[in-house]
């Protein structure tokens, strides 16, 4: 983030308080270039929709908490935490037990910390390194191995072709625009292809 | 100077950013019981992420400075390729992470 002019004390900010990896290296490149808003918003809502699944899967384990710490728990709730938690529990017939909400927020601590400290580490020593070795190019491939995961069927990747070609078409459309009309196009285009692949299973549990 | 100079700009941003992450992954932690994600809704939306990541991505990669950059030269393209292509073998970060970076460093010292 500072790599491409952030100043630190906002990188810093932004990182604490957003805690989504790929959102933010999502908007980054909308940011820098002054992007709309509402464009802004909108990137990360649509790379954070895999969370919204997350929470539907999951949700079940936590409905006897208050709301606040639901609400704390769905924060916490990141990739990792959602993966573990139902390698271990996806089974079990007793939910909402002290024990996995023990084990929920233990993942979620350590995980937070972790993924903090390597970001602050990130943020104060990315400036070090010479713009010629390409850092920029480490955030692309970040993003690269979150999609790849994805890709396993047929509509998923007719979808994200789509995507592709309508987003490099697209990139001289005012305020950002090609990027949701690219993105929907190949939701759209996803959506279509799987109504003639409906007899394949689909497989819930595939965190990103 | 770029737009992250503007600090109101990028505090207004971060701000609807943290309300995003909450939102998503909160959502249906706060929904009651009876309001479930049907079927279709869900695959629809599990195709967003990988659709949006890939609008960011293919531009950073073949629109690097505005212009339409197809060629054998790109040598992010190649390193994104051999990266992609170590990941989706192995699943592991730190080697696609090395073997992307190596990619681009050689090409670019010395293809």
């Amino acid at each position: 983030m500072v790599k491409v002019g952030m100043p630190v004390p906002l990188a810093l900010l932004m990182t604490m308080v957003v805690f989504a990896g790929s959102a933010q290296l999502a908007v980054l490149p909308l940011l820098v270039s002054g992007a709309p808003l509402p464009i802004v918003w909108v990137t990360a809502l649509l790379v954070n929709l895999r969370f919204v699944i997350f929470a539907a899967a999951m949700r079940t384990y936590f409905s006897q908490l208050t709301w606040k710490q639901r609400l704390f728990a769905g924060y916490l709730n990141g990739d990792v935490g959602f993966a573990l938690f139902l390698l271990r529990y996806a089974g079990v017939r007793e939910r909402g037990t002290t024990f996995q909400w023990g084990y929920f927020f233990g993942i979620a601590t350590v995980n937070w910390v972790s993924w903090q400290a390597a970001s602050v580490a990130g943020i104060l020593l990315g400036g070090l390194a010479p713009t010629e070795w390409g850092l920029e190019l480490a955030a692309v491939l970040a993003l690269v191995a979150v999609v790849v995961p994805m890709l396993s069927r047929v509509p998923v990747l007719l979808g994200v072709v789509v995507t592709a070609v309508l987003s490099v078409v697209t990139i001289h459309i005012p305020l950002k625009l090609g990027l949701l009309i690219s993105v929907l196009a190949g939701v759209l285009v996803a959506v279509v292809a799987e109504r003639s692949h409906v007899s394949e299973p689909v497989d819930l549990e595939q965190p990103a | 100077m770029n737009a992250t100079h503007h600090v109101g700009y990028v505090l207004v941003a971060i701000a609807g950013l943290t309300m995003v992450t909450i939102v998503t992954r909160s959502s249906f932690f706060m929904l009651p019981a009876r309001i479930n994600l049907p079927e279709r809704v869900e695959r629809a939306l599990r195709y967003a992420p990988a659709c949006a990541l890939t609008a960011i991505v293919v531009p950073k990669i073949f629109v690097p400075n505005g212009e339409l950059f197809l060629s054998v030269q790109n040598n992010q393209m190649w390193a994104v390729l051999a990266a992609g292509a170590v990941f989706a073998k192995t699943r592991n970060m730190l080697l696609m992470m090395t073997v992307g970076m190596a990619v681009f460093t050689v090409l670019r010292l010395y293809a």
